[in-house]
């Protein structure tokens, strides 16, 4: 119950930001949805499958090119785009994917690493139909969607929507299993779980999330660029779900919050974001394992621990495992 | 297409090769040993050109100078690696991959900001001597004759590290390292000493292909961004922790790349990741790695 | 209980700072002119950039004495890193709209980020001056009347290589030719042109092989050998910035310029200072702004001394086009008597401007200034601690650019 009040309150919150800030924050504001869809994507892979993607980007930018192309070579609606996006991301998650779940540790991180490379590197030099490295340009939205505030509650709609369709899959016993294997893989197969073909699933349901928030970003930056799909690009989720806190679900969101909030405000008046950016994931490895969710949670474990107890401990999916103990 | 000419391609195929070589051969003996995937050592190694090109600004851009402060480049770098190493790495030992993995990606950010802040943004140039400065003639196709010093010092790196793993003590102990720590450690080798030297040397290596790296063009920012990842797929063809891996590794990289630039060119990047992304899937443990721990 | 008075405390903060803020704005409103500066301060186009940014002060330190934009509006000035690249340049152009409130932005290096940035400049409704980045799809197709070009474009380069090219090679029986081009929007419509005009004018020639390494690269060991390999009668490139420094002095090393003829290739002044020592004295080059080209305009020889006074070096072709750019804008202003973005974009249309390079014209189809490119043989000079052109020849815009007619094809494919 407490958690449905919280929820409601930031809603609330989120729905009426925008008519109280200026423009350029309602930029930063759509930049936290996108990047937070994407990050939660990606923690389906990290937090609930126990593997580290490092080349997620890849299946964001195949959504975010899909988009772009038909936009701008087909002229096609956007809501069919988006669609598209997704299920182009998510083929493509499927073919590379079906190597990738052969593999774990440190083999799956290298191996989604040179798929994520590979996809961007056949994106940057097939010039004639991707634009190689001059990107898509004039990738305009319906004019209903023209002003920020307009794509600010378009994308919010599509953000929730996906949160809530990634919430229900992880409270499903699909999710359960995909917990199970990440604790106990030798386990979970002994109890008949073919364990490649449940992973290949999460995998290619990531993507197809991931694939969403890139169809979001071409129109709403009016342009993409192969750089979308780089290692550093993959980066980011990866940063944004440490920091938020990869065992809990709203770790990635949080972590997108503070990330991209950051960044607008540190590049406002220093060029070195990255050396920012590079201090604050070292401290958070070196010394706040489990995010600033993590942290929260054991803060209110520890608080409450001390005061009578009112109501039992609310589980939260996911509990910290052994990671970084 | 005549001989003579494939010669050439296939000689800066090499070249390449050889750099990738210089690079890789510390990022395999480090994951090797420690299992730590060093996202930072061409970020480092970017330190070791431009510390290169301070010593020969310093000493009066002359041609034994340039000689002289590649050498101390790679001596400064082994300094700085020994600091990354007691103040951060050895702190990240136990924890899991991707902690580790996010600590030297953080560092590269770190470091490569650390380095537009030391230099700033403009190029650096090395003028080489005149010994090296022209081409050379092998029955009469060209060479850069620089890169004759270049895979001189990556042959010479490859039969010092041979050597040192093969003859001495310590390398024996290393290479039993990367077979099995607890039994290293079960024999009473501290295990963290091993690991510290072990990371030095490969920031020296890296240092040193820096600074030999530097007079080929010009130094610049980000040029860590574009290698680092080829220095990973080298590492991979070849297997983690073998050194003929890593050498073969390179010199395929190197060499897929010349050839398709001759036949494919746009396919150049595309074909070395997915000879990489082959590899990982038939044998993830590379050409010449042995299956390890995972 | 407290954490919920911090929270209304929070909330009330942030909005008094809002209003705050809003209120302080409006009060200011109209008097400084908030100018965006857009290039590559790091990655591949730093080379030049350095330079535009340094003119660009300087321009603005002159027009700032006098009190600014119509002696009352002091200039205050934005500058970003693109990083080279498109979306970086997006970012930070709506960057400088949104938060800095800027009413132009000089910019940018690569053409692609000027492709990139136009749409948001006419979205927004705020000037947009190219002063480095030339590719004529900048002001070709997909046409904004936010956008002028103050830099001899693509074709009109191409079309000067061309004039020089085809006449070396009947005089030495050239047959056969290689391109190597940087794999961008530049890049691709400089060789595009060069080769299409190539084959109008002289078209014996054939193009043999065409190499497109990426922007950026470092290493081009292998395309050296590559195209040595295809023994070309000529070279012709399209490489820029630390790309054709990089470029040069690998090629430099295989002794390719001795074997292979390299004409009408970008050489810009910042080429000429930086390889002043390894730079092959002869070669036939290509550049779109020297100064020694126009030391005797009084606007040009003022600028040299009091850039060199500042910076203590000689200024490069795109220091020169930077300045020439911010003087555009301020004609632009003058001329409207307003600094209302609107009126100065229309004022700036078919508008005579006194430059640097003399007096020069905006296109009315395309805003592009007619200026000149400069074709010369690399030399040393003993006024210069560096080579400069000689022989230089001047092709002038109006001989060079793109007909009207096909400008208003090209715009009417692309509506279909």
């Amino acid at each position: 119950m407490k958690r449905m009040w919280w929820l409601a309150l930031v809603f609330i919150v989120v729905l009426i930001l925008p008519l109280i800030t200026g423009e350029f924050w309602v930029h930063v504001l759509v930049e936290i949805l996108i990047l937070g869809l994407f990050a939660a994507s990606f923690n389906m892979i990290f937090g609930y499958m126990g593997q580290l993607s490092f080349g997620h980007a890849a299946y964001y930018g195949v959504g975010a090119y899909a988009t772009g192309l038909l936009m701008v070579k087909g002229s096609v609606p956007l809501p069919i785009c988006l669609l598209a996006s997704m299920i182009v991301a998510g083929l493509c998650a499927l073919i590379l994917g079906y190597f990738c779940v052969r593999l774990t540790g440190i083999y799956f991180a290298i191996l989604t690493l040179a798929f994520g490379q590979l996809i961007y590197y056949i994106i940057f030099q097939w010039y004639s139909f991707t634009g190689g490295d001059d990107g898509l340009q004039g990738i305009i939205p319906p004019d209903v969607l023209l002003s920020a505030n307009a794509y600010y509650y378009f994308t919010l709609i599509i953000v929730v929507a996906a949160l809530i369709a990634i919430w229900r899959i992880s409270e499903s016993p699909f999710g359960y299993t995909m917990r199970a294997i990440r604790e106990n893989t030798e386990r979970t197969r002994f109890i008949g779980i073919n364990i490649r073909r449940y992973m290949l699933i999460n995998f290619v349901i990531a993507g197809i999330f991931a694939g969403l928030a890139g169809a979001l970003w071409g129109p709403f930056n009016r342009s993409i660029a192969p750089d979308l799909c780089t290692w550093h690009q993959s980066g980011i989720p990866v940063f944004m779900t440490v920091i938020g806190g990869p065992f809990n679900f709203f770790g990635p969101m949080v972590g997108s919050v503070i990330y991209t909030f950051l960044m607008a405000f540190v590049t406002g008046f220093t060029e070195y974001w990255p050396l920012t950016i590079g201090l604050i994931i070292t401290c958070v490895v070196l010394f706040m394992p489990g995010g600033v969710l993590g942290l929260c949670e054991k803060k209110i474990r520890v608080f409450r621990s001390r005061a009578p107890q009112l109501d039992p401990i609310e589980t939260t999916e996911g509990k910290s495992s052994g990671y970084g103990g | 297409m005549d001989v003579s000419l494939l010669i050439a391609q296939f000689m800066s195929g090499l070249s390449r090769g050889m750099m990738l070589f210089l690079i890789a051969s510390g990022l395999s003996l480090i994951f090797g040993v420690m299992n730590i995937l060093n996202f930072a050592h061409a970020t480092l190694w970017l330190v070791g050109a431009y510390c290169c090109y301070t010593f020969w600004y310093v000493l009066q851009e002359s041609a034994l100078g340039l000689w002289v402060s590649i050498g101390l480049a790679a001596i400064a770098l082994a300094v700085i690696g020994w600091i990354i190493e007691v103040i951060l790495i050895r702190r990240v030992y136990d924890r899991d991959l991707p902690e580790q993995l996010l600590l030297t990606y953080a560092m590269v950010l770190i470091v490569g900001d650390l380095i537009k802040l030391t230099w700033g943004v403009e190029d650096r140039i090395i003028v080489r001597p005149n010994l090296v400065s022209g081409p050379i003639f092998l029955f009469d196709i060209p060479l850069d004759s620089y890169f004759i010093v270049v895979i001189l010092v990556g042959i010479s790196v490859a039969i010092g590290l041979w050597l040192f793993l093969q003859k001495t003590r310590y390398g024996h102990i290393v290479r039993a390292a990367v077979f099995s720590r607890e039994m290293v450690s079960a024999l009473g080798i501290p295990i963290p000493r091993i690991y510290t030297g072990v990371f030095v040397l490969g920031i020296f290596i890296a240092g040193l292909a820096g600074a030999v790296q530097a007079p080929v063009g010009s130094i610049t920012l980000g040029m860590d961004m574009a290698i680092i990842i080829q220095a990973f797929c080298v590492v991979v063809i070849g297997g983690f922790g073998s050194l003929l891996g890593t050498l073969v590794g390179s010199i395929i990289v190197g060499e897929v790349y010349a050839f398709s630039i001759l036949f494919w060119p746009q396919g150049a990047l595309v074909l070395i990741f997915i000879v990489t992304a082959v590899i990982l899937i038939v044998r993830p443990w590379g050409l010449f790695g042995t299956p390890m721990r995972v | 209980m407290k954490i919920k008075k911090f929270k209304v405390l929070v909330i009330i903060f942030s909005v008094a700072l809002l209003a705050g803020s809003a209120s302080l704005q409006s009060a200011l409103a109209a008097e400084p002119y908030h100018l965006g500066v857009a290039l590559a301060i790091t990655g591949t186009g730093a080379l030049y950039c350095k330079d535009g940014v340094d003119a660009i002060s300087l321009a603005v330190e002159e027009i700032n004495a006098q009190g600014g934009f119509l002696g009352k509006h002091p200039i205050k000035l934005f500058t970003r890193d693109t990083h080279t690249k498109p979306d970086v340049a997006v970012r930070e152009a709506k960057d400088l709209i949104l938060r800095d409130k800027v009413r132009a932005i000089l910019g940018t290096y690569s053409s692609a980020c000027a492709v990139a940035i136009k749409p948001i400049a006419r979205e927004y409704k705020v000037l947009h001056i190219a002063a480095i980045s030339n590719s004529e799809n900048i002001t070709k197709i997909n046409y904004s009347p936010y956008t002028y070009q103050v830099v001899p474009n693509s074709y009109m380069q191409a079309k000067a290589v061309v004039l020089g090219v085809a006449e070396l090679a009947k005089r030495k029986g050239w047959k056969e030719y290689v391109t190597i081009a940087s794999d961008y929007e530049w890049g691709r419509s400089t060789q595009q042109n060069t080769v299409s005009l190539l084959k109008q004018m002289a078209p014996e020639l054939k193009l043999k092989k065409e190499f497109w390494p990426r922007l950026g690269e470092t290493q081009f060991t292998s395309y050296i050998t590559a195209i040595m390999a295809q023994k070309p009668d000529f070279v012709v490139g399209s490489v820029a910035a630390k790309d054709n420094v990089a470029w040069m002095q690998q090629a430099k090393a295989y002794g390719f310029f001795e074997k292979i003829p390299y004409p009408g290739s970008l050489i810009s002044v910042s080429e000429l200072i930086v390889q002043a020592k390894t730079l092959t004295r002869g070669l036939v080059g290509l550049c779109r702004a020297p100064f020694f080209a126009h030391m005797d305009n009084p606007m040009m020889a003022n600028f040299v001394k009091e850039f060199r006074a500042k910076y203590g070096r000689y200024p490069s072709d795109w220091a020169v086009m930077e300045y020439d750019a911010v003087y555009a804008l301020k004609q632009g202003i003058d001329k409207a008597g307003s600094i209302d973005t609107e009126k100065v974009k229309d004022a700036m249309k078919s508008m005579t401007i006194e430059t640097t390079r003399g007096k020069l014209v905006f296109r009315a189809i395309d805003n592009q200034l007619s200026c000149s490119s400069y074709l010369g043989v690399v030399a040393d000079d003993p006024n210069y601690a560096f080579p400069i052109y000689h022989d230089l020849v001047e092709i002038k815009g109006p001989d060079s650019w793109r007909p009207e007619a096909e400008i208003v094809d090209a715009r009417l494919k692309e509506k279909k």
